[in-house]
């Protein structure tokens, strides 16, 4: 790392490229692992279940869901798989995202203290955060696993797509995230804003429900919410196409998800060279 | 030519002291977008500057050391700031070769629940040394710290004296072209910074720079070639550390 010709660097408050803050990443990339090493740790020290809570917590929450969409509600009917597990697909990622979002936007704010006083690309932060998320995200699907076998079901061909759906919705959350990391430095107020939007997002998102019970004219604008096609995606990939493919949704997501990567990390370059004047 | 490590070209950095016109929270900032049509030139002429730095250039060559010296205020921390890149300058450039470790603070990363084992490897990391690095010199970092006995336990009970000695003792142990260091060398006993010192000349020995800001003259003495007088954000004078600008400095 250090014995090759030092390159040169020139500091003179520009922001930085994309290709030249890709470098950065992965030079520092070390710290990242840390950070999200630190927090798996400090998450689960002194806990005296320790490591079974990342499968307690998406057991209960499924249990919790099918219980209040599918019994309560009386959604489980007309379906072909089993209506836990078409929870289980919205669910998961619902709580993934609900948790990725605040949790990098309260990222920067909470290292400040780090920020000011020595520098690694910032970017590093945040997605650390939602890597933390991500792991508790990727076990959580063992639990799938599990249910498959429980219920005696098994996943078509389509799973090949399935981590195509979960890259889909980590580029999601850490472009989310990204972007509030650093408007939550200047404008605090997001920090309040964010969980009273996330209750509204549950609602207009089909982690508890399918679909299929938005009217039919609704569709299209349900669908701009970029989880809808994600989850829908998810659940066609993993229970043997559900009602089809779902194609409208996914591509809608791509779109949006896209876009929100792109206006974010332009946004988090331009905001990270004066983060700490105006923290 | 080629021996210079650090090369500050005419560097500035201005600060609005007017909180007013800058919207701090989103409230103001939606009421300036309301106002913004309202709003007149004679609102901006309002807006006063300050100049943290102006036109600051000074060099650092390979094996060099160089002491900042000045009153509270001066711009010294803001200087090594900049050059540790932790706020951008807002005139003017920095041309750095090599790697540069920092020392603004000893300990920045380390968290308490975490043991001091752990948290070798978390602020190195920081200071960008790799985790492959780090165990290399694992004994080295645990040996000058003196705190091998409490290495498995969180820092959060820590006495402070431990705690800044094992920040200190990653920071020298990280192997950088370049160290910016902020007062950090006046921690721990006297013992431990006599170490500290004799580690530092050590290092500079074989060939890495420094930049050091401290208030002890002792310090300086021991460490630096030349001394950079900053004063009210400019560059008051230069000179080695042979010349009189440190009695005059005391003066």
């Amino acid at each position: 790392m250090s014995k090759n010709p030092a390159p040169e660097l020139i500091i003179d408050g520009s922001p930085a490229t994309w290709q030249g803050y890709w470098r950065e990443l992965h030079a520092f990339r070390e710290v990242a692992r840390m950070l999200i090493r630190r927090d798996l740790i400090v998450r689960f020290r002194q806990t005296y279940f320790g490591l079974a809570w990342l499968l307690f917590k998406p057991l209960m929450l499924m249990a919790v869901m099918s219980f209040a969409f599918g019994f309560l509600a009386g959604f489980e009917k007309n379906h072909a798989a089993p209506y836990p597990l078409i929870i289980f697909c919205g669910v998961i990622p619902w709580y993934f995202f609900s948790n990725a979002v605040p949790d990098s936007m309260n990222s920067l704010v909470g290292h400040l203290h780090i920020i000011q006083k020595t520098y690694f690309p910032r970017a590093i932060i945040p997605m650390a955060a939602v890597a933390v998320d991500a792991i508790e995200f990727a076990i959580a699907w063992l639990l799938f696993g599990l249910g498959c076998l429980w219920f005696g079901y098994l996943p078509g061909w389509q799973i090949v797509f399935f981590p195509l759906f979960c890259l889909q919705l980590l580029v999601l959350c850490t472009a989310i995230g990204l972007w509030l990391s650093v408007v939550n430095v200047r404008f605090r107020d997001i920090s309040n804003l964010v969980p009273f939007l996330l209750t509204i997002g549950f609602f207009v998102t089909p982690a508890g429900y399918t679909s299929m019970r938005i009217p039919e004219q609704w569709q299209m604008l349900y669908a701009l919410n970029p989880l809808v096609g994600i989850i829908e995606g998810l659940r066609w990939s993993l229970l043997n196409g559900m009602d089809g493919f779902p194609q409208v949704p996914v591509v809608l997501s791509l779109a949006t998800t896209l876009a929100i990567g792109l206006i974010a990390v332009r946004h988090f370059l331009a905001a990270e060279v004066d983060l700490v004047d105006l923290a | 030519m080629s021996d210079i490590v650090i090369d500050i070209c005419k560097l500035g950095k201005r600060y609005s002291l007017s909180h007013h016109h800058r919207p701090d929270s989103l409230k103001a900032w939606l009421r300036s977008l309301v106002h913004l049509g309202a709003t007149t030139p004679a609102d901006h002429s309002t807006e006063e500057e300050f100049w943290a730095l102006q036109d600051v250039s000074l060099q650092v060559r390979q094996g060099e050391c160089l002491a900042l010296i000045g009153k509270n205020g001066s711009g010294k921390s803001t200087l090594l700031k900049i050059l540790s890149r932790i706020i951008p300058p807002t005139s003017g450039q920095v041309r750095v070769r090599g790697r540069v470790a920092s020392l603004l603070e000893v300990g920045t990363g380390f968290h308490p629940e975490l043991t001091g084992r752990e948290n070798i490897f978390l602020n190195g990391a920081m200071l960008g040394c790799p985790e492959h690095e780090i165990r290399r010199r694992f004994d080295a970092i645990v040996d000058f710290s003196g705190v091998e006995r409490f290495l498995d336990t969180p820092v959060k009970h820590y006495s402070s004296g431990m705690y800044v000695r094992l920040a200190y003792s990653v920071a020298a142990h990280v192997d950088a072209d370049m160290l910016i260091i902020d007062e950090v060398l006046a921690v721990g006993d006297a013992e431990f910074q006599k170490k500290c010192i004799s580690h530092l000349a050590l290092a500079l020995a074989s060939g890495k720079s420094a930049i050091v800001v401290s208030h002890s003259m002792p310090i300086i003495k021991a460490l630096s070639n030349h001394v950079a007088w900053l004063r009210e954000g400019r560059l008051f004078e230069v000179g080695s550390i042979d010349s009189d600008i440190l009695q005059r400095y005391a003066a």
